[in-house]
């Protein structure tokens, strides 16, 4: 896995990309945490994650709880259909903001 | 016929023991094994199963060790003031008493204790864990059995062997020595000074090494008689006292060749 | 994990090779032939005795095959390393047939212990996953409850999220269905079907139950006996014209065909005067 980080407007903006498995989630839960510390609206864009595991989406679920208690936003962008799966199975799309694009997210549409 | 199928038996039997020796001794060595080797593998024996071992088998084994020990001093008190007497010799009590406790009933109590108390529930335990698939659940989880269940168990028993042992000792001795002081009108204070004077460290490590054998005979026993629990409830009760009457049979006999080594 | 560059070569994520297994001096499985393609799943069935149980153990690689190889994931588990095998065995989840949940640990601790054991996580990760996949098996809520606490098909879907906790690529259930009622039973093949669909789970069920069997199955293997009587399709099962499998079918008893004089031996033997 590897990630880049940019800024957009109020956004900082996450790209993962690759696979999010056992062995590097503990990294993207790093990044994710040390995004939300410095009092910055997240978005986590997932469109070049060929695979995330469960421990992937849990390092998700904790910082999208971190960021509403912090009161910064928290968004998903690019999930894809193998991604998406996964976050259905345990009703997390139910859960997580999820837009399609960035720009989606930026003109208020979802 | 019927001496033929005799001497099967007798056949059977003895390969069946052989292979319940050689069974303990890879059991032993897989938990030497996990133990020393573990941590450099990824596969440590954890903290929390040695500690949770050391509470079940060492701290709450305490007051019966405490206990039958205490009960045990007094007793020798008895008889021996009672046999010495025809030798006019009851001051002779207080070695008789320290270098048998030491050397020998305080770590056999403790022995017995330990196998009836803890072994019988490690048995019952591992026992259960077979039959509800527990222990398949761990295999099939990459978790070896024998590093999760067995090493911390014998680990906890060459630790609080030795420590229960001592407080055995002491509790022997100081039953004896509050007998002894009724009798005899001896205080406490000097039976036990008279105690350090007869005994060298040599008499208590003695007792210590035996804990030690003895702890691990007990855990050993336990736990193949638990992995090897088949056939329901009565199997598990079967496994439960094969497993107290196995341990205490061998902790006398090995004491027996132990301390015929040991007193030369 | 589901990646595709797993099925390189083979497609076949369980290849059982001829396999024969004794039992003291029973033959319990007598030259099986068997190939579980990815993403599929498998449902093997028979009778008591019919030897499925002791195909499955073979197929976790507990026991071992007297004639006979078995491969998972390629790799034939007897010739591999300790480490090599927990490796294999990490991607393999089970349910088992009365869940063989640890008691001395809660549901959550139940669920979570693979990950605690073979994971450096953060506590809160594993946390987390352990409550995601009681989500997933309609179990939320009660974590903190002791496996003695739980209705018996609790106990099956705990089981169940301990099983997939570590995301495997295969998965095993031995009797889901056996001691639930119908209603519950249906709602676990419900939750077995959506795992596959969410997860591309290989998945092995292992039952005596046609009713879950149909609903779940893409493919059916037959064992009787030891043997394969037939391995299809839910399908070809159905319109196999094999007699034994319409008796199995339709629950019909077998007639007993015995043999006189064996027959007559057996029920005087060892006795006195004879």
């Amino acid at each position: 896995m590897t990630y880049l980080i940019e800024e957009k407007n109020d956004y900082l903006v996450v790209y993962l990309e690759g696979e999010v498995d056992l062995s590097c989630s503990p990294e993207a839960r790093r990044v994710i945490l040390d995004c939300l510390q410095k009092q910055r609206h997240l978005l986590v864009d997932l469109s070049r994650v060929s695979y995330i595991d469960s421990s992937g989406v849990a390092s998700l679920v904790e910082g999208y709880q971190v960021s509403r208690s912090k009161n910064l936003n928290f968004a998903l962008v690019g999930v894809s259909d193998n991604a998406l799966n996964v976050l259905k199975l345990a009703r997390l799309d139910q859960v997580f903001p999820i837009y399609t694009s960035i720009e989606a997210l930026l003109q208020g549409g979802s | 016929m019927n001496t033929r199928k005799f001497i099967e038996r007798i056949g059977e039997k003895t390969i069946d023991a052989i292979e319940e020796v050689g069974y303990h001794f890879s059991l032993l060595v897989e938990s030497f094994y996990w133990l020393l080797v573990g941590p450099f593998v990824k596969q440590p024996v954890r903290l929390r199963n040695i500690f949770s071992e050391m509470m079940k088998i060492g701290v709450l084994a305490i007051p019966v060790v405490i206990l039958l020990s205490f009960s045990n001093g007094v007793m020798m008190a008895i008889q021996g003031i009672v046999t010495l007497q025809e030798f006019d010799a009851e001051s002779q009590v207080v070695p008789g008493i320290a270098y048998s406790v030491t050397r020998e009933f305080g770590v056999l109590i403790t022995a017995i204790v330990v196998a009836g108390r803890s072994g019988s529930a490690i048995a019952a335990r591992i026992g259960s864990m077979q039959m509800s698939q527990e222990i398949d659940a761990l295999r099939v989880m990459g978790i070896e059995p024998v590093r999760h269940l067995v090493a911390p168990i014998i680990f906890s028993m060459l630790v609080m062997m030795p420590i229960l042992t001592i407080m055995a000792d002491s509790a022997a001795l100081i039953g004896g020595g509050l007998y002894t002081g009724i009798v005899l009108k001896l205080s406490l204070g000097t039976f036990i000074d008279r105690c350090f004077d007869v005994l060298v460290v040599y008499d208590v490590m003695q007792g210590l090494y035996k804990s030690l054998i003895f702890g691990v005979l007990i855990a050993l026993v336990a736990c193949s008689n638990g992995f090897s629990v088949s056939g329901g409830a009565e199997g598990l009760g079967k496994a439960t006292t094969r497993s107290v009457v196995i341990s205490i049979a061998m902790i006398v006999m090995a004491d027996m060749i132990f301390t015929y080594f040991l007193s030369r | 994990m589901v990646v595709e560059s797993e099925s390189t070569k083979d497609e076949s994520v369980i290849d059982v090779q001829d396999l024969v297994t004794y039992y003291g001096t029973r033959k319990i499985l007598d030259q099986v032939n068997l190939k579980v393609r990815s993403g599929e799943i498998m449902v093997i069935m028979g009778g008591s005795g019919s030897g499925k149980s002791t195909l499955l153990r073979h197929m976790l690689a507990l026991n071992q095959p007297a004639a006979g190889a078995i491969r998972l994931f390629g790799k034939d588990p007897s010739k591999l390393s300790a480490p090599q095998l927990h490796a294999i065995r990490q991607r393999m989840g089970v349910s088992f047939q009365n869940g063989a949940l640890f008691n001395s640990l809660n549901v959550e601790e139940n669920v979570a212990f693979p990950l605690r054991e073979h994971t450096r996580l953060d506590e809160n990760t594993i946390r987390i996953m352990a409550r995601m996949k009681l989500e997933v098996v309609n179990l939320a809520g009660f974590e903190k409850l002791m496996p003695s606490q739980l209705s018996g098909g609790m106990v099956k879907r705990a089981a169940l999220a301990r099983a997939i906790v570590m995301d495997p690529s295969l998965l095993f259930f031995d009797e889901p269905s056996a001691g639930l009622d119908p209603v519950v039973s249906a709602d676990l093949d419900e939750l077995i079907l959506r795992l596959r669909d969410a997860m591309k789970v290989t998945i092995v069920v292992v039952t005596h139950e046609l009713d879950s069997a149909f609903r779940i199955a893409d493919r059916i293997l037959v064992l009787d006996k030891g043997k394969v009587l037939i391995l299809g399709t839910v399908d070809e099962v159905k319109s196999s014209d094999n007699k034994r499998v319409q008796n199995l079918l339709n629950r019909k008893s077998e007639d007993v065909i015995v043999n006189p004089d064996e027959y007559l031996q057996r029920l005087t033997d060892d006795l006195a005067g004879l």
